[in-house]
């Protein structure tokens, strides 16, 4: 397993140094293929086309000087002519020019052309009495020369033929398929794009629904469990999607059940104590003391329940009722009520803030933050409330031995002992406390109060009515 | 508070415990009756609706969670017979437990586990906004707004010189929101004034509550012409 990894690793290890993606590779694959498809066939094309062209041409050219040389034999021989009459006869075209060896002179039809032109080889197996081709390059041109033995021996009859319409003619067609070739490989490049598209939607698709499954909808499937290719990933995608599906609905289900069961005899053990509370003087002193023991840890353990209940039923729900809360009123009444006293101070500034908030999450957040001052911070000092940059700031201050600074994170989370000082409730307060501020999106921390004691401060997202 | 005090405020003042746990109910009878409360009790939502009829409760202790039928549906036959006020108990604060109770016609809720002394506390505030609403006011007191005819001594609202049957909640909520002369209450005022909650309570109780309310007084409950919606505030009887 793990040397294949290591394999995979190295295999990919070119791309992933360039940084290029799947699609990217595709593309240029599809592009590099076409290239080198399109190449092979165009040089094919070239070579074929070319070695036509030329034989076709050497066939007209050799006709030509054939028919030319007669007819300088004739007009030399039977009718008489002189040698610049024969020459002036000539059918020869614009691309070619004609050179005539007789009697040891040579006479040509154009004026900067002379016997230097032909090679040497040439002429001397033409003289030998063989007609013979040569292709030639005079002066970087390329030219066919003709030679014909002329019937009095000695007598030689050469033509020589330019090739630049053939020339044009095949660079024509090499940049004609170059630019195929080009255009192929661009194609093929659009065409990698296009497939690659196709092929990978469904992995689009699979990314997108899987991170809504990772938001928390669980209700996202993917589509086309019947087709042949991805039918397999599909259906083991949603199976699995199902049975998280299953798995969080029996865990809600759980904890509302879980809920009920422990709070029915909750509220009978409560009731039924405070009624023994209220009979407290009628009781023989020594029954008070366990009585008072069990009453206060009876309280605790429905206290714990109900935030357990709580916690339980906030995780992941990520949404939920939001309405305009005017935080003062809020914190006013929640954290008064929760001291028993006056305890607000409110920065005149934040008297108008607006938060979005669950009214009932925001409540308790305060609540607990005071509850916790109370029990543990040696009595809640003050809350002040106020006004920042698109925000609001509350702060809890109470005057106990605040929190040393490598607790401060540790103190948010579910059941956080903080050393020694084993809190008398339950650990889940301020974890409530943080999860509730985090779902509004907002901060909390603690620091130190100046005079001593500690400060937890909860910032929020609010704004002005 | 001592004994003497609330045994002679609550005198005669019944409770009906609707719940088919039977310690939870003989646990709690004992604690209310501890608080002064005399208390009767039913097992199941038939035997409920029956006592409702039979023994005229002055309010009624109704469990979500009963064996032969849900509160919800429990709560909305009672409300055809009665207009008794109704706190549903709940062991869950689920919107969906809040709102359907709510819905169904309760005047409050509470979730488990809840204490003797909290619910007491709870089923004064209805039972004095009750008699405040008889005892309070001023005599022959009638307020008008449109078609709309409010006589809080007596009780009683016309539309158009039809009465209009109307929950001893609702009409309270009514008569707060006309004795406002046209202003915005908040929800937190009439979460005050009329459930008596001195800290702040859960405002879905109001907002179902009004929802309740223009169901009963407007003509066209969608587009509300008596009770109207201040948006961000709270709610308003037009005049």
């Amino acid at each position: 397993m793990k040397t294949r990894r290591v394999r995979e690793h190295a295999r990919r290890g070119l791309w992933r140094h360039l940084r290029v993606g799947l699609r990217d590779r595709v593309i240029l694959l599809f592009g590099l293929l076409g290239l080198v498809l399109t190449a092979a066939l165009a040089l094919t094309v070239w070579l074929l086309v070319s070695r036509y062209l030329v034989n076709q041409r050497m066939n007209t050219v050799v006709d030509e000087a054939r028919f030319n040389a007669v007819s300088v034999q004739s007009g030399l021989g039977q009718y008489g002519l002189s040698v610049p009459e024969v020459m002036d006869r000539l059918a020869t075209s614009r691309s070619s020019f004609a050179l005539l060896n007789t009697d040891g002179e040579w006479y040509a039809s154009a004026p900067r052309q002379g016997p230097r032109s032909l090679p040497s080889d040439l002429v001397k197996l033409v003289h030998s009495g063989v007609p013979a081709t040569q292709r030639v390059d005079v002066e970087g041109q390329l030219l066919i020369a003709v030679g014909l033995p002329l019937d009095r021996s000695g007598d030689a009859y050469f033509e020589l033929f330019q090739l630049d319409d053939l020339n044009r003619a095949l660079s024509i067609l090499s940049l004609t398929l170059v630019g195929a070739a080009l255009a192929v490989s661009v194609v093929a490049m659009a065409f990698g794009r296009v497939v690659t598209r196709l092929a990978l939607r469904p992995l689009a698709e699979l990314t997108s629904v899987a991170s809504a499954v990772a938001r928390g909808d669980l209700g996202a499937r993917l589509h086309g469990e019947d087709d042949p290719d991805l039918g397999g990933l599909a259906r083991s995608f949603n199976h699995t999607a199902d049975l998280l599906q299953r798995r969080v609905a029996a865990d809600i289900r759980f904890a509302g059940d879980v809920s009920h069961e422990l709070r029915t005899p909750l509220t009978t053990m409560l009731n039924s104590l405070e009624l023994v509370q209220h009979r407290r003087e009628e009781l023989p002193g020594s029954v008070r003391e366990p009585l008072d023991l069990l009453s206060e840890d009876l309280r605790r353990f429905s206290r714990l329940v109900v935030d357990l209940i709580d916690i339980s039923r906030y995780d992941g729900q990520p949404a939920g009722e939001r309405e305009e809360v005017r935080v003062v009123d809020l914190v006013r009444a929640a954290a008064d009520a929760t001291a028993g006293r006056p305890v607000t101070a409110v920065d005149p500034a934040a008297k108008d803030l607006v938060v979005h908030a669950d009214k009932r999450r925001l409540e308790r957040v305060v609540a607990n933050l005071v509850e916790n001052a109370e029990l543990h911070g040696g009595g809640c000092l003050r809350v002040c409330v106020d006004a920042e940059v698109e925000s609001v700031r509350i702060a809890v201050e109470d005057a106990g031995p605040g929190v040393p600074i490598e607790q401060r994170d540790r103190i948010f989370e579910r059941f956080a002992r903080t050393g020694p000082r084993r809190v008398g409730g339950v650990g889940l307060g301020l974890a409530i406390v943080a999860s509730h501020v985090s779902w509004h999106g907002g901060r909390i921390w603690v620091e130190d109060r100046e005079g001593g004691g500690a400060r937890f401060v909860v910032s929020l997202p609010a704004e002005e009515v | 508070m001592d004994a003497v005090e609330r045994h002679t405020w609550v005198v005669s003042r019944t409770v009906l415990l609707v719940e088919d746990d039977d310690r939870v109910r003989r646990a709690l009878r004992l604690a209310l009756e501890d608080e002064g409360f005399a208390v009767d009790e039913a097992a199941t939502g038939e035997d409920g609706l029956q006592r409702v009829t039979a023994s005229q409760p002055d309010v009624v202790l109704l469990d979500v969670m009963l064996p032969d039928t849900d509160g919800f549906s429990v709560c909305r036959q009672l409300r055809r017979i009665s207009d008794v006020p109704v706190i549903m108990v709940t062991a869950r604060t689920d919107s969906h437990d809040v709102v359907a109770g709510l819905e169904a016609g309760a005047d409050d809720y509470v979730t488990k586990p809840l204490v003797a002394k909290e619910l007491s506390a709870r089923i004064r505030a209805l039972l004095r906004r009750a008699a405040t609403a008889g005892e309070n006011g001023h005599p022959h007191r009638r307020i008008a707004a449109g078609e709309l005819v409010i006589e809080p001594d007596e009780g009683l609202v016309t539309r158009d010189g039809e009465p209009l049957a109307l929950t001893r909640t609702e009409f309270r909520l009514l008569v707060e929101l006309a004795t406002a002369e046209g202003r915005v209450r908040s929800r937190e005022q009439l979460l005050d004034t009329v459930w008596g909650y001195g800290y702040f309570g859960d405002s879905r109780i109001v907002d179902v509550h009004v929802a309740r309310l223009r169901a009963k007084v407007e003509r066209d409950p969608a587009h509300p012409r008596h009770v109207i919606t201040a948006r961000g505030l709270g709610y308003r009887l037009a005049v």
